[in-house]
């Protein structure tokens, strides 16, 4: 896994190398184990390396046989060793045995073709050194991220937003709308990003950029052509799916670890790459000190059954304080829970033990409706039918039982749900949620309100939904939001990308397999939600492959503490300063006097709901997020030229870094 | 027999919701008959705060099952129902 960035200038006024190794210097904790880098009058590429593939031949940029084409590239493609057989048929000369130069390749044979033909998780860019145009693509569901944004005619990308902002020409501004989707979505919802004329390119899209212009192409969409009844041979067809995905994601020089959370999902991806690894696999998972959040126990067990040797990282309340600000700093943008923290310490310890790159179980939820969200939805379109029926909202007290007994069930809890919206509304599934979640925004200041004067985040989302979001089932446009409000946005990105690359470390998605993707989405929804049950179709191949300790056990939620581990006797030094009315007025969000109540409740251990918990983490976050790119951007110190893997200049040989500078120089 | 709510109840149950609930929506009218659940005033969560304030305050116990919206949908619902516990009553 990489960090990646460049700039394409309008005029041939050249690209400064000093720029390219700033913006490198600001991803070395996404490949530190080498970079490189292109600089030419019209454009410039900046890759660092983390190496897994090809351990000794996989430096970049790297070309095509005649030069014409650069590529810095971060990601893996795991049919490589297939497409590079297909492109050496047709001819095509390889110098490494990267999977970057089979890009490369195979952007010279297949053009716009390329990545619809991937499988994989990536980001990258190509440089047509003669037509003097960029090709980026994203893989299918944003596993990797890649930014863009436009300045003086001339276009900057980035793996991460900081590399932008140390190009020194790209300046870090708040973006109000983005900001009040986070406080919506729990993200800012691609393409917007929370900086104003920052943006993402969407999961699953193309770019061309060429002549001042960026047109993006969507080259892959989800869509849900649901069966009406089961295959006879679903399970076995989900079998060879299962054990593909995960075997092509055991492709590495390196070995492969697994993130393990005792449920069924990464027992699963674990449990298959133990049987199908060359290595011994090694586990790793998270413990909490407050038994409401820790599956420790059941973890031992399952590792245990595996046979893996597991490592724990041990989490009180001080850690995830501790760490808050680091993990802003890698988010980059504001948080609405401290979900990110843990697995920010979890991908540490599992550096520290030599490994950089594990399985985890994101995605299962997703494409077999895992979430207490898809049965509440069930629910409410179930008692909606019968508004009248007493006994139909009782069914509410059957869900999210990882919640306090006394706050869960009971006509109040009932009532919140129906009272959420209609089935006619095409976020119906999630009104509940973004309800919820937009409760942050009571806490805004005068500044952020008027900035948003006709601003509604739910609407923008209802007018971009595609156009077959309405033949799908309501399941199925819940199973739609959920990827692309909270998995691509948040989940894989502050959860996922960022977390591990914190620590260089990559996380692999076997469930994002768009071939398993495309199988469960044209499942009947009851093959993955069958009653109240969850994942259905999954346990019962379970049933019949695995003999392990996850069983039958109910779906646990990933949580993490969040209020009570600002407050207290261990509270760090850096809350007092971002909640103080000073800090809260320079970065114009939210309102101090406000947020001077929430404090005090905080302080008195009485904000204990989600409403104030959620706020607390929204204006801890923002207030942290704006400090760290606002006020003291770019104090990343630069790399240096003369250490650089490779150098390539604007004629088309690679020059030994030693000789470089003159080259360089020379443009 | 049931008697009316005072009005020094009545206050501190509004000064107790407007506090715990309303500080970061001052602009918010709060009639005493106005919804407290359908104008986002309290939700589930919120209700448990709601009925240990309650017990605390005034010296009743909440059954689960008097937990409705009739006891707990608005600052004068509230009040009745508390009158009512006060007074040896109960569930609606």
């Amino acid at each position: 896994m990489c960090g990646i960035a460049g700039i394409l200038r309008r005029h041939p006024v050249g690209v400064s190398p000093d720029a390219l190794l700033r913006m490198a210097g600001t991803m070395r904790h996404r490949g530190p184990d080498g970079y490189g880098l292109y600089a030419g009058p019209r454009a410039g590429l900046a890759h660092t390396r983390l190496s897994i593939i090809d351990l000794s031949g996989g430096a970049q940029p790297i070309g095509n046989e005649d030069g014409r084409y650069l590529i810095v590239y971060n990601g893996e493609v795991y049919n490589y060793i297939e497409l590079r057989e297909e492109l050496e048929s047709r001819g095509h000369r390889f110098r490494t045995r990267s999977d970057t130069e089979v890009l490369v390749h195979g952007y010279e044979e297949w053009g716009d073709g390329l990545p619809a033909r991937l499988n994989g998780q990536f980001a990258f860019a190509i440089l047509d050194r003669r037509a003097h145009g960029l090709f980026l693509a994203r893989d299918r569901f944003g596993v990797r991220p890649l930014f863009y944004a436009w300045r003086n005619g001339d276009f900057f990308f980035a793996s991460e937003v900081k590399a932008l902002f140390a190009s020194g020409e790209v300046t870090p501004e708040p973006d109000p709308v983005g900001l009040d989707q986070v406080f919506t979505f729990w993200a800012a919802m691609p393409p917007r990003t929370v900086f104003r004329d920052v943006l993402s390119l969407e999961p699953g899209c193309l770019a061309r950029v060429q002549d001042g212009r960026c047109d993006v192409r969507r080259y892959w969409e989800p869509e849900f052509p649901e069966a009406r009844e089961e295959d006879p041979g679903a399970v076995e067809c989900l079998d060879g799916l299962l054990e593909s995905s995960v075997r092509l994601r055991l492709r590495a020089d390196v070995p492969v670890g697994g993130y393990l959370s005792g449920g069924l999902d990464s027992t699963i991806t674990c449990a298959l790459a133990a049987a199908a690894s060359p290595f011994d696999l090694r586990t790793f998972s998270v413990a909490f000190d407050d038994p409401a959040f820790d599956e420790s126990a059941h973890q031992r067990l399952v590792a245990q059954a595996l046979g893996s040797r597991h490592a724990v990282q041990q989490i009180g309340a001080h850690e995830i304080a501790g760490v808050f600000p680091d993990v802003v700093a890698h988010t980059e943008t504001p948080l609405v829970r401290t979900g990110p923290a843990p697995l920010y310490l979890l991908s540490r310890v599992t550096r520290d033990h030599g490994i950089k790159v594990v399985l985890t179980g994101e995605g299962a939820d997703e494409l077999f409706l895992g979430y207490d969200l898809f049965k509440e939805a069930a629910v409410r379109l179930f008692c909606l039918r019968q508004p009248q029926s007493r006994w139909r909202p009782l069914l509410f007290d059957r869900l999210y039982h990882h919640l306090p007994g006394k706050s869960r069930g009971g006509e109040f809890w009932r009532r919140f749900f129906l009272t959420a919206g209609g089935p006619a509304d095409p976020l119906f599934s999630h009104l509940p949620r973004f309800l919820l979640t937009g409760r942050i925004k009571e806490f805004y200041g005068a500044g952020m309100r008027e900035a948003l004067e006709g601003v509604d985040a739910m609407e923008g989302l209802r007018g971009a939904l595609p156009p077959g979001f309405s033949r799908w089932s309501a399941l199925n446009r819940a199973a739609y939001l959920e990827l692309v409000t909270l998995l691509s946005p948040y989940l894989l990105s502050s959860q996922g990308d960022r977390m591990g690359l914190a620590h260089s470390v990559e996380g692999r998605f076997p469930y994002l397999d768009h071939r398993l993707f495309e199988f469960t989405a044209a499942l009947p929804t009851r093959s993955k939600l069958r009653g109240l049950r969850e994942k259905d179709i999954l346990r019962r191949w379970a049933a019949a492959r695995l003999r392990l300790p996850a069983g039958d056990r109910p779906k646990q939620p990933y949580r993490a503490p969040d209020v009570p581990a600002f407050f207290g006797a261990s509270e760090p030094a850096y809350v007092a300063d971002a909640l103080s009315a000073e800090a809260l007025g320079r970065a114009g969000v939210f309102d101090s006097r406000s947020v001077e109540g929430l404090t005090r409740r905080c302080r008195a251990g009485l904000a204990t709901g989600f409403r104030e918990s959620q706020a607390m983490i929204a204006v801890l976050s923002t207030q942290l997020w704006h400090d760290t790119f606002m006020q003291r951007p770019g104090s990343v110190a630069a790399l240096r030229l003369d250490q650089a893997d490779v150098v390539i200049r604007d004629r088309d040989e690679i020059l030994d870094p030693s000789g470089v500078q003159d080259a360089v120089g020379a443009n | 027999m049931q008697s009316a709510p005072t009005d020094t109840m009545v206050s501190a149950i509004r000064t107790y919701v407007r506090e715990t609930f309303l500080y970061a929506r001052p602009d918010v009218a709060l009639a005493d008959e106005g919804s407290l659940l359908q104008q986002g005033v309290i939700d589930s969560m919120g209700v448990v705060e709601l009925v240990e304030f309650l017990q605390g305050t005034f010296g009743i116990h909440v059954e689960d099952d008097e937990i409705t919206e009739d006891n707990l949908g608005t600052i004068g619902a509230i009040a009745r129902y508390v009158s009512r516990k006060r007074n040896g009553g109960g569930r609606p």
